[in-house]
């Protein structure tokens, strides 16, 4: 995926550089004298730009399609995992404690466990989900 | 005689050509009257017209008037070329009669245009009425419809913003200063307070001190976010008011969640801490 897209890059460089020179080009000659060098040049110049604008209107489309599908693949995996987890520890607590300390919500932190004082495992995924999510958002 | 007729022939095909062209110049407004089947000469509905009028224009010039005065002006040169006697009025064009379709009355002789228009007022009072409703709920379709395409094109304006920026929402500083409390206050509450009461007494009267403090930071605006969900609230009528107050109270029920995340966080991690520290000294 990277190389196909650095040799995008590589390509529009490329054809900026060259509109580039030709624009000097342009800026050299006169349009009274070489008028129909200058209007080919000109028309050279509007054919580039918009072959170049074709080229990152695509680049971006195509690069907008790669993050939506990882964004997508990164999303199934952490639901994957979430579900495989809660799958196979659902009847152990992550941690116990004196139940008086989290009443009255003993019974939503201990779910589905069922260990009284337990912190089940699904509270533990969304608590731990939110922080990491926080600090994420912090970092950047 | 051929050669008359041939003059004749195209002046009446240039007749046409012209009638044509000012009828597509004319104020597009009344041609989409017309195809309504809304009449000129109902003042009833003028005001109704008027009210309407932001809403109603998808591609007209909101300078356009639709004030009776200025279409009569515009119609009269087309009235005066099919002829003087025929009903001045600015409801009696041909259109009205049936197709909406101003080519398809070129085929109509004078006589048949002027027996439309001398019949037209007989059954339009009664027409009216019935055709009130279905314009109303035209017109509101298609207000409904320039909302919609107005917030598409928001959404289009907020994404692409949201893909230039970097940031798009920064910690403010009563947020950092919730998050340090909340973890503060774990801390505290593993060490000293939990063998006495629950650990959410401390938290609830934590999130009391932070609405009471609030007002004390500097207030950082915060941009409302057009999203689909907005816009399908907007759409289906509800309030821009009742959305907004909605959203601020899902915000703040959002910060008190997120506090409690991190209370609970540190408090687990606090006690884990401490059994292994103390099974370690032990």
């Amino acid at each position: 995926m990277l190389k196909v897209l650095q040799k995008d890059a590589e390509q529009e460089m490329e054809m900026r550089t060259e509109i580039q020179n030709m624009r000097l080009e342009l800026s050299t000659i006169s349009m009274m004298d070489e008028f129909a060098r200058y209007a080919r040049l000109e028309r050279k110049i509007n054919k580039m730009t918009d072959k170049l604008k074709t080229h990152v209107k695509s680049r971006a489309a195509q690069q907008a399609k790669i993050k939506w599908i990882v964004n997508i693949i990164f999303y199934i995996l952490q639901a994957a995992l979430m579900v495989s987890l809660i799958w196979k520890y659902y009847a152990d607590p992550v941690t116990v404690v004196p139940s008086k300390w989290i009443s009255p919500l003993e019974r939503l932190v201990a779910f589905p466990s069922g260990v009284a004082g337990g912190v089940g495992i699904t509270c533990w995924l969304v608590v731990c989900n939110k922080v990491v999510a926080i600090g994420l958002h912090a970092v950047s | 005689m051929e050669a008359g007729d041939e003059a004749s022939g195209r002046s009446a095909a240039q007749r046409r050509a012209e009638s044509r062209r000012r009828r597509l110049l004319q104020n597009s407004e009344q041609r989409m009257n017309r195809i309504v089947g809304f009449g000129k000469g109902d003042a009833d509905s003028s005001e109704d017209r008027h009210t309407m009028e932001p809403r109603f224009h998808l591609d007209l010039d909101p300078n356009d008037a639709w004030t009776p005065p200025v279409s009569s002006k515009r119609l009269s040169p087309y009235i005066s070329e099919t002829g003087g006697s025929k009903n001045t009025t600015p409801s009696s064009t041909p259109e009205r009669r049936g197709s909406p379709l101003p080519d398809s009355r070129e085929d109509l002789g004078e006589d048949d245009l002027s027996r439309g228009v001398r019949q037209r007022p007989r059954g339009e009072l009664s027409s009216d009425e019935h055709s009130r409703s279905p314009r109303r709920g035209l017109q509101k379709y298609l207000s409904r419809f320039d909302d919609a395409m107005k917030l598409r094109g928001q959404l289009a304006n907020e994404k692409a913003a949201q893909d230039s920026s970097s940031d798009p929402e920064e910690l403010d500083p009563f947020r950092l200063f919730r998050l340090t409390g909340s973890v503060l206050l774990a801390v505290f509450v593993r060490i000293f307070v939990c063998q006495y009461l629950s650990i959410f007494a401390p938290f609830l009267t934590l999130e009391l001190a932070y609405m009471g403090l609030y007002k004390y930071f500097p207030k950082v605006e915060k941009k409302s976010k057009t999203t689909v969900l907005t816009a399908a609230l907007l759409l289906s009528g509800i309030p821009a008011e009742v959305i907004n107050h909605s959203m601020d109270t899902y915000r703040k029920m959002g910060d008190v969640f997120a506090d409690l995340c991190v209370y609970f966080f540190t408090f687990i991690m606090c006690h884990e801490l401490i059994l292994l520290f103390g099974s370690e000294s032990s």
